[in-house]
């Protein structure tokens, strides 16, 4: 039996492993024969050597933009947070509010990004800023769809000992939320870093998403491949760095 | 005899739905006391209407001769619903505690061990609710509703979704945690679909008739107590569960 769930365990991380390196040698492969031009499509191995002779400088704007990516998640977070316990205690706040939120919500955050500037300035600000206005949105509709979603009966038990508000609030809201949030949470912190990418695309001087603009103006398409390979990096590490969390404060969710 | 519960001529319309007609009966001190009648009958709502948690149209409800609002802030009312409705981010033991954590009585930590013993969990206390069978878990919910010491106890179907063993099981330990020494409930009102399972635990059964809900009969349940498993062979026992069979016909 337990040997039997290692196979399995084994089988599942093996097979993407294969195929990708499948992916990559036929990649390769076609690019060596084709002789395609290196500036549309460079071969795997170029990139990879590009990417491990660049990696600390690659490490670095990697970093800037998980910074701002992750200072803008947290302030987003915080802010969505007490929103939606807002929003969930007073109805007429929420009908006022909703279409404000959903109207910032459309709104594609590349169309935004321009004014974060004028505001925030084109230091990390602005990408921070962009980076609290994409992950907003997953939490605070999560949020208060969490505060909300609770067992009729679970109510009825809090009535019978002749509970208070705030101690439904305390012990049978919140902590019924918590799965509901942590799935926002995952979402809004692969976003997060999008904003953060797509306000260094508006101008910066540092950061991923200055390295993908800069190695496009001078056609550096190794380059720009590195750093792209970066950004997916930097999004997946942040979402696992969540689902850890998850993990350990939603014990009681099977995932 | 003292009157715990006393319903008089309780009515109850969900909008134009009349669903509640003319309920009248007393639940007495010491009485175990079921209420039958066909699925989605309004049983719940009954019994949620004693228990302060629905109100009704029209009638009176009182409770120990005072007001259901008076009784449920005076926490006299122990609740155990059809599932079991145990938190999940809390442990078995926790999840006893926290009738106390409401009623700011944290300093009687020796009750929910030894509720815990009574309903023989105290290798438990420990564990999660996933962690528990069905029956484990119902047990769990039944020592919570004892926690703060209420003297009404109002079971919803407690063990409707259990298998047939561990009903009759759990039937005897209810019974025989009532009749504990430290228990603190005067009277169990109980709500159920399986009429032996009436015969069994009570002294008095209420057999309702659906749409609109009424009293059909008030079957008085003359079987000695403490009830054990060999009544169930008994002439009487099983006259009577023909009895409310034909009732509900």
């Amino acid at each position: 039996m337990y040997k039997k769930n290692i196979k399995i365990k084994l089988k599942r991380t093996l097979t993407p492993v294969f195929v990708s390196l499948g992916v990559l040698v036929i990649w390769e492969f076609i690019v060596s024969i084709t002789n395609y031009p290196e500036y549309l499509l460079p071969r795997p191995i170029v990139i990879f050597s590009a990417l491990i002779a660049n990696f600390n400088s690659l490490l670095y704007h990697t970093g800037i933009t998980l910074f701002e990516a992750m200072v803008g998640f947290v302030i987003a977070n915080i802010l969505a947070f007490f929103i939606a316990v807002i929003f969930t205690h007073s109805k007429t706040i929420e009908a006022g509010f909703h279409p404000f939120v959903i109207a910032l919500q459309t709104t594609p955050i590349i169309a935004m990004a321009p004014l974060l500037v004028l505001w925030f300035g084109s230091d990390i600000g602005s990408k921070i800023a962009a980076a609290a206005l994409v992950s907003f949105f997953p939490t605070i509709v999560n949020g208060v769809k969490g505060l909300e979603t609770i067992d009729e009966e679970a109510l009825d038990l809090f009535k019978s000992f002749s509970a208070t508000r705030r101690q439904i609030f305390a012990k049978l809201r919140l902590p019924n939320s918590l799965p509901f949030f942590f799935q926002a949470l995952k979402t809004s912190a692969a976003l997060s870093v999008i904003g953060a990418i797509v306000g260094e695309f508006v101008g910066a001087n540092r950061g991923i998403g200055y390295i993908i603009l800069t190695s496009t103006y001078h056609m550096e398409t190794v380059k720009m491949f590195t750093a792209i390979i970066m950004s997916a990096v930097a999004g997946m590490l942040f979402f696992g760095i969540v689902s850890i969390i998850e993990k350990k404060i939603v014990f009681w969710q099977k995932f | 005899m003292k009157t715990i519960i006393s319903l008089k001529n309780v009515e109850k319309y969900f909008n134009s739905l009349h669903a509640l007609k003319n309920i009248t009966f007393d639940v007495n001190e010491g009485e175990f006391v079921s209420i039958i009648g066909p699925s989605g009958c309004g049983k719940t709502t009954l019994l949620k209407i004693i228990g302060g948690l629905t109100n009704f149209s029209k009638g009176s409800v009182t409770i120990e001769s005072g007001s259901v609002e008076s009784a449920l802030q005076g926490r006299k009312f122990g609740f155990v619903f059809q599932k079991p409705v145990l938190l999940p981010w809390r442990n078995v033991l926790e999840n006893i505690q926290l009738p106390l954590e409401i009623l700011d009585r944290r300093n009687a930590s020796e009750i929910p061990s030894k509720l815990l013993k009574i309903v023989g969990l105290e290798k438990f206390e420990n564990f999660y609710p996933n962690e528990l069978s069905g029956g484990m878990q119902q047990r769990v919910s039944i020592a919570r509703a004892l926690s703060f010491g209420p003297s009404i106890l109002l079971m919803d179907e407690p063990f409707g979704s259990l298998d047939e063993i561990t009903r009759d099981r759990l039937n005897l330990e209810l019974l025989r945690i009532w009749r504990e020494e430290s228990s603190t409930i005067s009277s169990i009102t109980f709500v159920t679909h399986s009429v032996p399972e009436s015969v069994f635990m009570s002294d008095k059964v209420i057999v309702l008739s659906a749409r609109p809900v009424a009293v059909q009969q008030i079957v008085d349940i003359d079987l000695l107590r403490p009830r054990t498993s060999e009544i169930k062979y008994s002439k009487k026992y099983l006259e009577l569960v023909q009895c409310i069979r034909k009732i509900l016909k």
